[in-house]
């Protein structure tokens, strides 16, 4: 269970994340969507451990994600993940692996599965440099599930794809989503959280604006008709 | 532990490779063959010609691969945001600073080791025999090199690669004339010597780890002398490194 209570974060004068709440039950997958610049990557940030909230706090399984033995359950693929340039995908997917403690051990066949549900196999031995963008999302998602974890935190994670590449990592999700995996993502592209989102969780200019299933925001129109609606509004108030 | 080596490797992996630092070590390979024909051109002092470029080369090359991959160690992590990928896995700011700590010095090592390799040779080849006298200096310059890392691991976690250079090559500089500079203080008074004073504790003494003029002119250095200079790296080399982590510790990413 990830729970989110009361979350600020500021960095110099600009408040981020203001009072942010959220529970994001184990199994589900959750789409957290706001415009640029909403907090949606620094809450992601608070939960995998990377950065503390100011106030408030950040659980997973009862447990702040700054513990290590918590970071071991979790998964996380970065916004236009950049990687170590001169390594190949399966030196970094080795090196993603043998930073966790269940994972280490794992054998180079281990590590090549990884690699191949991912869809970058054939390039494991190609240098990193000469990685394309899709090939990038991929070996990010590669790395995000090296540890087999139960939470994975993915931040636009169909960016940059074309439609192919994106069925395929959309056709990822839901394997994973149907191993038991809890899913917490961001994405600008709204037609995807409404396939594959159990429940979506809404922020604008830091702040929660709407948390619960997709079709209840929805009320009968799109996605992104009932985003840019909210969003709007909010901005024609202020 | 491990993760420390994890990283390391990858440090060691990712360094070895930069296609500059191979352009910087074949130059550097170049220098050293052709001391040869700087030493045939000196009247009868080959040996002494050949030993003293050598180890100056090996020096001034080393410290340009380390300040060339140590000033942007960490800041490119951030840059890059790789630092995403490893701060989101089971591991401590502290085991990110010595991995890529002993991931550099590693590099470091193995091109000194590369070119010290060469250098031996060609000692060797110009019947200077085994020159263990050079090994020692490498060694201490190794030693010199992990000060000077960790100086830049901690300045590259809080400023950019041009600015950690600049600072670094005026540590560098000032490190080798602080005795020099502790002489000079002698003849100052008030203010003026409390801030040369502060310069000299402050900074590191690399000249400790200087025995080149010793070893080309056939002089030994004590081995009390050797390893309190290797005793005095670990110790500056190891606060640098605190500092460096209690830095990053406190970095908003």
């Amino acid at each position: 269970m990830i729970e989110i209570k009361n979350v600020s974060k500021t960095y110099g004068d600009q408040k981020a994340v203001n009072n942010l709440s959220l529970s994001i039950s184990e199994g589900s997958v959750f789409g957290f969507l706001g415009p640029n610049g909403a907090g949606k990557t620094t809450t992601i940030k608070m939960l995998t451990g990377i950065n503390s909230p100011d106030e408030g706090t950040v659980e997973i399984d009862g447990h702040s994600p700054e513990i290590s033995s918590v970071r071991e359950k979790i998964g996380f693929k970065p916004e236009e993940p950049h990687f170590y340039e001169y390594l190949t995908g399966l030196e970094f997917i080795k090196f993603a692996g043998d930073l966790f403690e269940q994972s280490y051990k794992k054998t180079e066949v281990e590590y090549l599965e990884i690699m191949k549900s991912a869809g970058i196999y054939d390039a494991r031995d190609k240098i990193i440099k000469n990685y394309s963008k899709g090939m990038r999302q991929r070996l990010g998602f590669a790395q995000a599930t090296v540890n087999n974890p139960e939470y994975i935190f993915l931040d636009e994670p169909l960016e940059g794809l074309d439609p192919i590449g994106r069925r395929e990592l959309k056709d990822m999700i839901r394997r994973l989503r149907s191993q038991g995996k809890t899913i917490f993502f961001n994405s600008h592209i709204l037609s995807d959280i409404e396939i594959l989102c159990d429940k979506i969780g809404v922020i604008h200019r830091g702040e929660l604006i709407y948390t619960g299933p997709v079709l209840e925001f929805c009320r009968g129109k799109s996605l992104e008709e009932r985003f840019i609606e909210e969003v709007e509004g909010i901005n024609n108030k202020s | 532990m491990r993760r420390i080596i994890v990283i390391a490797k990858n440090t060691f992996k990712e360094t070895i490779r930069d296609r500059i630092m191979y352009g910087i070590l074949i130059f550097s390979l170049l220098f050293l063959f052709s001391v040869t024909v700087i030493g045939s051109l000196s009247l009868g002092e080959d040996l002494f010609i050949i030993r003293s470029f050598g180890l100056a080369g090996i020096y001034l090359f080393g410290l340009i691969i380390t300040l060339f991959l140590g000033a942007s160690l960490i800041y490119k992590e951030v840059e890059f945001k790789t630092i995403y990928i490893i701060l989101s896995k089971p591991i401590k700011d502290s085991e990110v600073i010595l991995g890529k700590f002993f991931g550099l010095l590693t590099s470091i090592a193995s091109t000194v080791g590369l070119m010290g390799l060469i250098y031996l040779s060609v000692v060797w080849f110009n019947g200077g025999g085994v020159d263990y006298g050079s090994i020692l200096a490498m060694i201490l310059q190794l030693f010199e090199f992990s000060i000077i890392i960790s100086i830049l691991i901690l300045l590259s976690t809080f400023s950019s690669p041009i600015a950690s250079t600049i600072y670094t090559i005026v540590i560098v500089y000032s490190g080798h004339l602080l005795t020099l500079m502790l002489n000079y203080s002698a003849n100052l008074g008030g203010f003026q010597k409390y801030i040369v004073l502060g310069a000299y504790y402050l900074f590191p003494n690399l000249e400790k780890f200087n025995i080149r003029n010793l070893v080309v002119h056939n002089l030994n250095i004590t081995q009390t002398e050797f390893i309190l200079a290797m005793g005095y790296a670990i110790i500056y080399t190891s606060l640098a490194l605190c500092l460096a982590h209690f830095v990053f510790q406190k970095k908003e990413f």
